[in-house]
């Protein structure tokens, strides 16, 4: 054996460099540049109804407030910028005004209403909740969302307008009459019925002085007529006129409103993001109670209120009729269900049509402002036929599609996590910034009995 | 009645597994060193494994057994997290070999014990991917008797052995379901079995030059193992901390049924030696590899309780070739330098990449060390190293988009025995 170990030792240096090389095992990604890109974010507004407010299981409470989607995209933008100041908004306390829950009941899931004598208790509404005024009203908010708010009572185009804006945001104070319960963290004004200066939800945005905006208002201008079952909800204000509340918002007025509330919006030069419409029969409200699925013919009530017919497909029998049918043993012959417990099939065919019309309006007046839009109408249909996100089955079917809470009608947090991330991507494309997209396993869907 | 609204469930339980190549190829250090290319040339019993066709190369009763270090380091970047790594320990399969001279001498027997298939990977239980998956493991021992027979003497051999193989697997998953108490659900699987098939080898050296100071030849090998169909019959899913209002579906316990196709693999293998007796030897070598992926076409189970929903996940795997260039330099019949590099192709296609064996088309980089103790005692030093990254990769089946790094270093040692070399069976003479 005749090795020369002087020759192996000049190879050492080598054979250690060569060692410290491969023995690099550095996988890990570096953070990436995050930054939120041309907008600015020291004061970011949230405008829009029950959806921008954070309600869901047909309530507005504390708890799932923190998740509302507004809520959600300024945290994110803080992780962008940890400079931008805490995005404020008016919270209910506790229960707020009492949620809906699911109990296991006779081996079956149901959803129980905070009513519910025997099983509502602990979801009841907050002792707080009848003066939450007391404890809101004053402060600046970020999120100026409103539950049940349309965008035909952002502002009044004529003085009777402006009262029935005024009557159905901060009712009418002297004859005791009640406004909107979850308008009321916002100073209205004096009442235009008894003279004085209003104050409206546009002026609001405008004296926000956002730099930076989300806006989806519109919904309640569609849903609120679907969720009637497409009654139009007269409403009469004594000596000034009969108005109807749930009527669809016609299009040119529609489009002279929204055209205001982006005026009032960007009156400071605001980047922001609007939002369409989504097709309100994609939501359980709607889509739950089948006549396949009760098996049986349903007697339904027309428009009239009078002329009686057996329900066809395409009429779509609302979520909340279910109660007068399994409990009441309503949908007979000699017992049809009410006409406002059914958006019947042309009514049906209606709502869709004008969701379509708002939403060419949305993006033709967003496009006048340079605004860009998620389309939440086109995001909501592509979870129609389901599909998974991170190993989670997520499909628009009630409870157990993992979107929707159980009203049926709003996003559980989960549902409001995705919808904050589809504004998220919308501003990173349009506005060049890196806001990072949220863990939507983080939120839960439903919570299930035990 | 308080009821306003029954609710039926239907969420479905998929899951996912290994959805990546979990072929473990070192079986032997010396192979390993020179890129696993040694389908055409038989120097230790591993050829048990790789080509059972070449015993006869291999004079009397020689052992060859090994451990291997894998050490992987996999790391992920999501939309909405810069970075998770894996927590995967490191694994250390083993193999044994043994190959004996019996009878005359173109007849071996010989028998091998190996983990032919494997992998396990973990994560921190809270990760975004949770509910795809959050540990999970495969295990396979193989073990095969094999005979081979020099049909031609050197011109032609052929080996076959019989496998049998066992396997087990765990697989630990969240579950989405939320309940006051808990915010998800578990479900942790396991399942054994077993299944049989068989390596078929054959090898030939057509070309040796034998001049006085040194000897060139061309040897080639082909090989076979066959796909391995394991029925996992008596898997058993435990779900914890499901809400109770649920545990029709999801109960505490129970059984399922599944199979896991552990595929074919076919080799051919060149090798061109250069031999000057007592002073040097090289072995140049290239393996060509395909693996039958494809056989891993779907992975279904079959569960007991007639409420929980069954679940089929399409897999979709391509068959895929790997290149395997080897060279070996023996000095003085004491020490070899081996090096090599091997190319690998994915079986993965684009959407079925998932994140607990993330895959993509990578070149490894092999070396090794041989060193003959005594005349009859030698040990091989292997190291292995491959790296690849996968931008932008998707799992369309689970919804989940990642990119992906990873880095492995193999480390291997192995010690052979020989002894009975020289001996030369004669038959019995009768008087």
């Amino acid at each position: 054996m005749n090795i020369n170990f002087t020759k192996m030792k000049k190879l050492l240096p080598i054979l250690i460099l060569s060692l410290t090389i491969l023995s690099c095992t550095k996988t890990q990604f570096e953070d990436r540049v995050k930054n939120t890109g041309s907008i600015d974010v020291s004061n970011y507004i949230s405008v829009g109804n029950s959806l921008t407010q954070g309600f869901q299981d047909n309530g507005l409470y504390a708890e799932t407030q923190a998740w509302s989607y507004p809520a959600l995209i300024a945290k994110q933008m803080k992780l962008a910028n940890p400079n931008m100041p805490d995005f404020k908004q008016p919270v209910a306390i506790g229960n707020g005004s009492g949620y809906m829950h699911l109990e296991y009941i006779d081996n079956e899931i149901t959803p129980i209403r905070p009513s519910d004598p025997t099983y509502g208790g602990p979801y009841r509404e907050d002792p707080t909740w009848s003066n939450w005024e007391d404890y809101v009203k004053g402060p600046k908010y970020n999120n100026l969302g409103i539950a049940g708010i349309q965008l035909r009572n952002a502002i009044g185009l004529d003085n009777n307008q402006k009262i029935y804006n005024h009557v159905f945001l901060d009712g009418i104070s002297t004859l005791s009459v009640q406004g909107n319960p979850y308008a009321r963290f916002l100073d209205w004004g004096d009442s235009p019925l008894l003279f004085g200066t209003p104050k409206e939800y546009v002026d609001h945005m405008r004296e926000s002085n956002a730099t930076f905006f989300t806006n989806w208002l519109g919904n309640n201008d569609v849903l609120g007529y679907a969720t009637s079952g497409g009654d139009e909800g007269e409403f009469t204000i004594p000596f000034v006129g009969t108005f109807k509340a749930s009527e669809l918002t016609p299009v040119a007025e529609f489009r002279q409103k929204y055209d205001s509330v982006l005026s009032a919006l960007t009156v400071n030069g605001a980047k922001g993001v609007c939002a369409t419409i989504p097709d309100v029969t994609s939501i359980p409200l709607f889509n739950t109670v089948t006549l396949e699925s009760l098996g049986k013919d349903i007697w339904i009530y027309e428009n009239d209120g009078s002329t009686k017919r057996i329900a066809v497909e395409g009429d779509l029998i609302l979520l909340t009729a279910l109660t007068e049918i399994e409990d009441n043993g309503k949908g007979t012959q000699n017992d049809p269900l009410p006409h406002t417990l059914v958006l019947d099939k042309d009514e049906a065919k209606l709502a869709k049509d004008h969701t379509v019309l708002l939403n060419n309006e949305i993006k033709g007046l967003a496009a006048k402002y340079g605004i860009p839009v998620v389309d939440t109408y086109e995001i909501l249909k592509t979870f129609e036929s389901g599909m998974k996100m991170s190993g989670i089955d997520l499909n628009i079917k009630y409870v157990e599609g993992g979107l929707f809470s159980l009203d049926g009608v709003h996003p559980n947090p989960k549902g409001y996590a995705i919808v904050a991330n589809e504004f998220i991507k919308v501003i990173n494309q349009s506005y060049d910034a890196n806001i990072p997209l949220i863990d939507i396993t983080r939120y839960r869907s439903v919570i299930f009995p035990n | 009645m308080r009821k306003f609204l029954s609710v039926g469930l239907s969420t479905a339980f998929s899951i996912q597994l290994f959805a990546g190549g979990f072929q473990i190829n070192q079986q032997s250090h010396k192979a390993t060193g020179m890129g696993g290319a040694f389908t055409g040339l038989c120097i230790d019993a591993s050829s048990i494994f790789y080509n059972p066709g070449g015993l006869y190369k291999l004079k009397g009763h020689q052992f060859t057994g090994g451990f291997t270090l894998i050490d992987p380091h996999v790391s992920l970047q999501t939309d909405a997290n810069d970075n998770i790594d894996q927590t995967t320990g490191n694994a250390t399969p083993f193999h044994f070999y043994y190959s004996g001279q019996f009878i005359n001498e173109k007849l071996r027997f010989g028998f091998g014990v190996n983990n032919q298939f494997g992998s396990s990977s973990s994560f921190d239980d809270d990760w975004e991917g949770r509910f795809i998956v959050q540990n999970i493991g495969l295990q396979t021992f193989m073990f095969q008797p094999t005979v081979s027979y020099a049909v031609l003497d050197e011109k032609l051999s052929i080996g076959a052995g019989f496998v049998y193989t066992t396997g087990n697997f765990h697989y630990e998953k969240g579950v989405p379901l939320a309940s006051k108490d808990n915010e998800y659900g578990k479900a942790t699987l396991s399942g054994s079995g077993s299944a049989m098939g068989f390596n078929v080898g054959i090898f030939s050296t057509p070309y040796k030059l034998e001049k006085e100071d040194y000897t060139f030849s061309v040897s080639v090998g082909v090989d076979y193992r066959h796909k391995l169909k394991m029925d996992l019959d008596k898997g058993n899913v435990d779900f914890t901390d499901i809400p109770s209002s649920l545990r029709d579906k999801f109960p505490e316990s129970t059984g399922f049924t599944s199979s896991l196709t552990l595929p074919a693999v076919a080799s051919g293998g060149i090798a061109l030696t250069y031999e000057k007796p007592e002073k040097f030897r090289v072995d140049l070598l290239y393996d060509l590899t395909r693996t039958f992926w494809s056989s891993y076409d779907t992975l279904a189970f079959d569960f007991e309780n007639t409420d929980t929903p069954d679940s089929k996940t399409p897999k979709n795997w391509e068959d895929v070739f790997v290149h395997r260039i080897g060279l070996n330099i023996t000095y003085k019949d004491f020490i070899s330098v081996r090096g090599g590099i091997y190319m690998d192709q994915s079986p993965i296609p684009d959407g079925r990449v998932s994140p607990e064996l993330p895959d993509n088309s990578h070149t490894g980089y092999t070396a090794g060390i041989g060193v003959n103790i005594t005349e009859n005692i030698s040990v091989d030093l292997s190291y292995l190293r491959s790296s690849f990254e996968r931008p932008n990769a998707s799992l369309t089946t689970e919804g989940f988009t990642a990119s992906y790094r990873r880095i492995v270093n193999v480390y291997g040692i192995g010690i052979n025995v020989k002894f009975g070399e020289n001996k030369t069976t004669e038959a019995p003479s009768i008087e």
